[in-house]
């Protein structure tokens, strides 16, 4: 057969289905209909044929092409995952559940990324109470303006900086948006370098924890707890998760044992992207306590009460993710 | 085409996937950008003559911050693959295997963006694109997707076809010869030719065009034409397939 009739032959059909791919590509699978629908799939397998068939007796670019775009497309809608859940339902679903099963699954990550943190956490405190001057070496500069009772003295002595909700919005909005992108950021570091996410939270570990160890060594420790931690309760998990989702990604690109390397990303990628959920929405969370609560003076609220809140927010944070539910089996 | 992709359909049919060059990218993400903060902007401004100025200011954060991350992974994940920008430029995004993303790599390539962004305006996403043979960046890597062109293959046959505008060939009498002689599997060799040429080695590819040339000057009594053969083969294509109102040129029209 001639190029010129085996286009005059079938073009018919391949517009077609050019056609009904607009149509099912740009609204829901009930509007196409059933029948529509099969028509589809039959008019897909054709132009896959013709295809085949094609490339066995020419070489032309323009039809070749456009054959391969058509077939392309149309393997793209035959073979996609259904996804049509309602908006409310998967978020609800997607919290209650799905949140909390991917973070006991992959609690080794969580696990590897805590210690991480906490390991600098440990090591910056011994550091800085061991000799004083060790947090001016540890700490940027940056956050050492003053010491730490100081500091105290200042702020609890002078007006709340929090005297509206529009103030404290702003200032909240301004938190988490900037936590967010830092905990994308180590995210993509765990991904793509491992090493990189584990360092990014060990530097973060020895900074938080020299700065505890300034405010120990003052005797002012009781602020420090109640001025970071009912933020600090989520804020530090949340990165924590971030980066912990990150090296579960990139355990998956570097170590995938014997799957292959595709294989492995594509069963990691639900767990890391429930985990990057979760770490949104609980920066959001302590963005907003972090720019209103966090901010009160101990004329507002007692340190005691500041601190309690803290480890309250913290204890939810751990059922919420990792208390085992009723009908999950061990 | 280099660094194409070809994924094999269950009905055993290749298809092949042309991984999107830079400059296209660049000008998508652009136009995404700006829709993203005018879409952020828009949202807020009726707010602010009903609300204090500080929740304005935490809104327009919030909404340029959902608009900037969620913009892609929105329409990634339920338009096909295609932001507004890449649409204009004609470029999708897929899985690797040729498959619409689902939600998760669209949220992941995405979030990867923070370091594709690093140090200023994605010089290491660009990097990464620049030495990654599918063109892609660290977030495509991670999530395991691709960026392709659609419809590429057509421009090919433009670029083969410009030649015929100072082609010394298009006289009446070779046009003739080459309507009366040139049967389809000639005209298809021809072209096919053309388009591999660059592919070849030089001396490779010389030699070849000179063997082809010479058949064709005989059946088209071309040989007292002082031409080279890879010039005869480049000019004879081009008539062929532009000046002839030949199959390849009636029925196959790029993708629109």
């Amino acid at each position: 057969m001639s190029v010129e009739a085996f286009v005059r032959e079938r073009q018919g059909r391949w517009k077609r289905l050019e056609t009904l791919l607009d149509v099912a590509e740009s609204s829901p699978d009930w509007e196409l209909g059933t029948d529509r629908l099969q028509e589809l799939v039959r008019l897909y397998r054709q132009a896959a044929s013709d295809l085949n068939e094609a490339r066995s007796y020419t070489a032309n670019a323009d039809l070749l092409g456009r054959l391969n775009h058509l077939v392309g497309r149309g393997y793209r809608f035959v073979y996609r995952r259904r996804h049509g859940e309602r908006w409310r339902a998967g978020l609800r679903r997607l919290f209650a559940e799905e949140i909390p099963r991917a973070f006991r699954a992959e609690r080794t990550s969580v696990l590897l990324a805590a210690s991480a943190l906490v390991l600098g956490a440990v090591l910056g405190l011994t550091a800085v109470v061991a000799d004083r001057a060790n947090g001016e070496r540890l700490i940027p500069a940056d956050f050492f303006t003053e010491s730490p009772r100081e500091r105290v003295e200042r702020i609890e002595s002078s007006d709340e900086r929090i005297e509206s909700v529009g103030v404290a919005a702003a200032f909240g909005a301004s938190l988490y948006t900037h936590n967010i992108q830092v905990s994308f950021l180590a995210f993509a570091l765990g991904a793509l370098t491992l090493v990189g996410g584990i360092a990014i939270l060990f530097y973060n570990g020895v900074i938080l924890g020299a700065v505890a160890g300034m405010y120990w060594l003052d005797g002012v420790q009781g602020f420090f707890f109640a001025w970071v931690g009912p933020h600090g309760a989520l804020e530090i998990p949340a990165i924590v998760f971030g980066a912990a989702a990150g090296l579960r990604l990139g355990q998956a690109l570097w170590l995938p044992g014997v799957k292959t390397e595709r294989a492995a990303l594509r069963e990691a990628l639900p767990a890391v992207a429930r985990m990057l959920a979760a770490t949104v929405a609980v920066l959001v969370l302590a963005g907003l306590i972090e720019g209103s609560f966090s901010q009160f003076t101990g004329r507002t609220f007692p340190h005691a009460i500041k601190t309690a809140v803290a480890a309250l927010l913290f204890a939810l944070l751990m059922a919420w993710l990792f208390a085992r539910r009723g009908e999950e089996a061990p | 085409m280099s660094g194409a992709r070809t994924i094999l359909t269950p009905e055993h049919v290749e298809v092949r996937l042309a991984p999107a060059g830079l400059g296209r990218r660049f000008v998508a993400l652009l136009v995404d950008a700006g829709s993203a903060v005018a879409l952020a902007a828009a949202a807020t401004l009726p707010f602010r003559y009903l609300l204090p100025p500080g929740v304005t200011q935490a809104l327009f954060l919030t909404a340029s911050f959902v608009t900037g991350w969620g913009w892609h992974v929105f329409f990634e994940a339920y338009r096909q693959g295609r932001t507004p920008g890449k649409q204009l430029l004609g470029l999708r995004v897929v899985d690797g295997r040729g498959l619409p993303l689902s939600l998760e790599q669209a949220l992941v390539r995405n979030v990867v963006r923070a370091l594709d962004f690093a140090p200023v305006f994605y010089g290491l996403g660009a990097l990464a694109c620049q030495y990654d043979a599918r063109r892609r960046r660290l977030g495509d890597i991670v999530a395991d997707t691709l960026v392709i062109r659609e419809g590429q293959a057509a421009s090919r046959l433009g670029e083969a076809g410009r030649a015929s505008e100072w082609n010394s060939l298009r006289t009446p009498r070779v046009l003739r010869l080459v309507r009366r002689r040139v049967n389809v599997e000639e005209a298809e060799l021809l072209l096919a030719l053309s388009l591999r040429a660059p592919e070849l080695a030089d001396r490779a590819r010389y030699d070849l065009m000179e063997e082809v040339a010479r058949h064709y000057r005989a059946k088209l009594e071309l040989g007292d034409l002082p031409i080279s053969g890879p010039a005869l083969v480049r000019g004879l294509a081009a008539l062929v397939f532009w000046d002839r109102r030949s199959p390849a040129r009636r029925g196959a029209r790029p993708p629109a």
